[in-house]
């Protein structure tokens, strides 16, 4: 689920707003494109990503989790910004990978392609703004619209958001996202509420994380005696069907098939706290790398 | 449970040949019968096509979860994680979830028998050969649906047999290929290829995809000609493509490689209704080498050739 923004736009990056841990923590800067005077089109949206060293995934880039987290940040806006007074939040990602070495910054670019009633669909382009600006992803995102509540949506037009500085101290993605150490086809998360959203639900971002690991982990445990190596999501489609609520949450995951030099996981991600209630589904593909 | 009219006497999933079995209020099964006709370069069912058989799964799973509402794809995602080769071929499906405006599905597509039994691999393996998921938008209810005949005993089993496919479907449907390195192949749109709403069916629109790439891909790479399969669509609708002819347009994100992944995106659009961008398919796709049984749209060729 999306983080809606509520800070005055502009102003310095804060660390202390829990609406805003996630996206800081992969440094995502993001600007709104405002559509030609007299248009009635919404705005489009970029956004900026660099790819720091404790990012990288075994695929030498930004591995598919922080991608989708940061796709699902600016996507967020891009569509909340598009149906206001409402509010959206994230119901599913579809994602097809290019390439998983990055040299980064990756840059983002978001369009509205449909805006309903009761959903919006975007499409969200990444590149590699330090390798030529090729292709990393493309990912499909759709939202449902919702009332915001007494949710703060003022913001200052057209919107920009800097990137946040690098935190020298900034810690693993599976420690940040409080996933915990393991291995085989059951990855927990701890729901910290730093990982909680302005809903109050785990941020979408943080599922994908999971989703990524916990496939990731399947792969590893599944592959046949002396079939080592390491592995790295890539494409992955993402269902949000319920909200997180009160944790664990535990990604339980199916490897599905072995087909030239990937695998594909069915993962599904349970709220255990919550009478263990199946609250996304994800399938990834696993690459040998 | 049939829509009265539809299909067609004369239609795309008759001459593909289905076999639809709801097994519960939010359950069904349906096959179909794996031929050259609808091969891809591995040999196997092409992923354009079975995105056809879950959609149909799809449709006859959320037809009776909504009603007296109605239905309409909203998006498709389907991977492959081996080959689709028969001698059948079956996609079973469940509702995952169903809210107010959306329905969720799941299903799973495997190598069966004619009895729907799991058949066991060259590789002494069985299970799924791919993995797919849809959503539907839920609408309000039309004046047909009140004319459905629901049974609430299950299993309830029926079938779309027409005359067959006597040659390729990309050639049946009569896509035509007008410029391979952007990937522009062109459709027709008539009520061979509809959805009960009158517009391209959700499936052949992911096919559409998928021959897209397809010849966008080979022409883009090194991969030789017939050695390209796509194994991953995931496809967003937008809005229904009525008048035609659908026109694709598409974006390599990379190039197939010797033994590796390529990608693209692939955008529809109804030249007819003014240009409106009708799809947006992300799709993964691979060399496998040359493939004889792999069949493709020709090029150049006028739709007068295809169904008539």
């Amino acid at each position: 689920m999306t983080e809606p923004v509520g800070e005055p736009v502009g102003g310095p990056a804060t660390t202390t707003d829990p609406r805003h841990h996630v996206s800081e923590y992969f440094r995502l800067e993001r600007w709104e494109i405002p559509p030609p005077p007299g248009s009635e089109e919404p705005s489009e949206f970029g956004g900026r990503a660099p790819v720091d060293a404790h990012l990288r995934g075994s695929g030498g880039g930004l591995r598919i989790g922080g991608i989708l987290t940061s796709v699902d940040s600016l996507g967020g806006i891009l569509s909340g910004i598009s149906v206001r007074p409402q509010w959206i939040v994230t119901t599913s990602m579809m994602a097809t990978v290019a390439r998983l070495e990055h040299r980064g910054p990756l840059r983002l670019h978001g369009r509205v392609l449909r805006r309903g009633r009761s959903s919006v669909v975007s499409a969200l382009d990444v590149v590699d703004e330090g390798w030529d600006d090729r292709s990393v992803a493309a990912v499909v995102m759709t939202c449902a619209v919702l009332d915001p509540g007494a949710m703060d949506l003022d913001f200052v037009r057209p919107l920009s958001l800097p990137m946040p500085p690098l935190d020298p101290d900034a810690a693993a993605p599976e420690e940040f996202f409080c996933i915990a150490a393991g291995r085989g086809p059951v990855t927990r998360l701890e729901l910290s509420d730093r990982l909680r959203n302005p809903w109050g639900i785990l941020h979408g971002g943080a599922v994908a994380m999971l989703a990524d690991v916990a496939a990731c982990r399947a792969v590893e445990s599944a592959r046949f005696p002396g079939e080592g190596g390491p592995v790295a999501a890539a494409d992955t489609v993402l269902h949000y069907l319920s909200p997180v609520k009160v944790g664990p949450v535990e990604a339980r995951c199916q490897v599905l098939g072995h087909r030239f030099d990937h695998r594909v996981v069915r993962v599904a991600i349970h709220d255990v706290g919550a009478g263990d209630r199946l609250c996304s589904l994800a399938s990834v593909t696993v690459l040998a790398v | 449970m049939a829509l009265a009219g539809y299909p067609p006497a004369r239609h795309i999933l008759s001459d593909i040949g289905v076999h639809i079995e709801v097994t519960s209020p939010t359950t069904a099964a349906v096959r179909l019968r794996a031929t050259p006709h609808i091969a891809g370069a591995d040999g196997g069912v092409r992923a354009g096509v079975l995105a056809v058989l879950v959609d149909i799964l799809g449709g006859a799973v959320a037809l009776r979860a909504v009603l007296p509402d109605w239905m309409a794809t909203a998006d498709l995602s389907l991977q492959l994680v081996g080959s689709a080769t028969g001698p059948f071929v079956e996609a079973r499906g469940a509702v995952l979830r169903k809210g107010r405006t959306t329905l969720v599905i799941e299903a799973q597509v495997a190598n069966v028998d004619e009895h729907g039994v799991e058949v066991v691999g060259e590789d002494g393996t069985s299970g799924p050969v791919a993995l797919a998921t849809m959503t539907f938008a839920v609408l309000p209810g039309r004046a047909e649906t009140s004319m459905l005949d629901v049974s609430d005993e299950f299993p309830v089993r029926s079938a779309l047999l027409g005359d067959g496919l006597d040659r390729p479907v990309v050639e049946t449907l009569a896509f035509r290929v007008s410029d391979a390195a952007s990937g522009t192949v062109t459709l027709p749109v008539d009520e061979y290829l509809a959805n009960s709403f009158g517009a391209v069916q959700g499936g052949v629109v992911a096919l559409h995809a998928d021959v897209a790439t397809v010849a966008a891909l080979e022409a883009a790479g090194d991969a030789a000609p017939g050695s390209v399969m796509v194994d991953g669509l995931q496809v967003a609708y937008l809005a229904q493509g009525r008048v035609g002819p659908i026109v694709s347009a598409t974006t390599v994100l990379a190039p197939v490689a010797a033994d590796g992944p390529g990608s693209a995106v692939v955008e529809l659009i109804d030249s007819g209704s003014d240009g409106r961008l009708t799809t947006v398919v992300n799709v993964a796709a691979r060399s496998v080498g040359p493939g004889s049984a792999h069949v493709r749209a020709s090029a150049g060729a006028s739709p007068a050739d295809g169904r008539g």
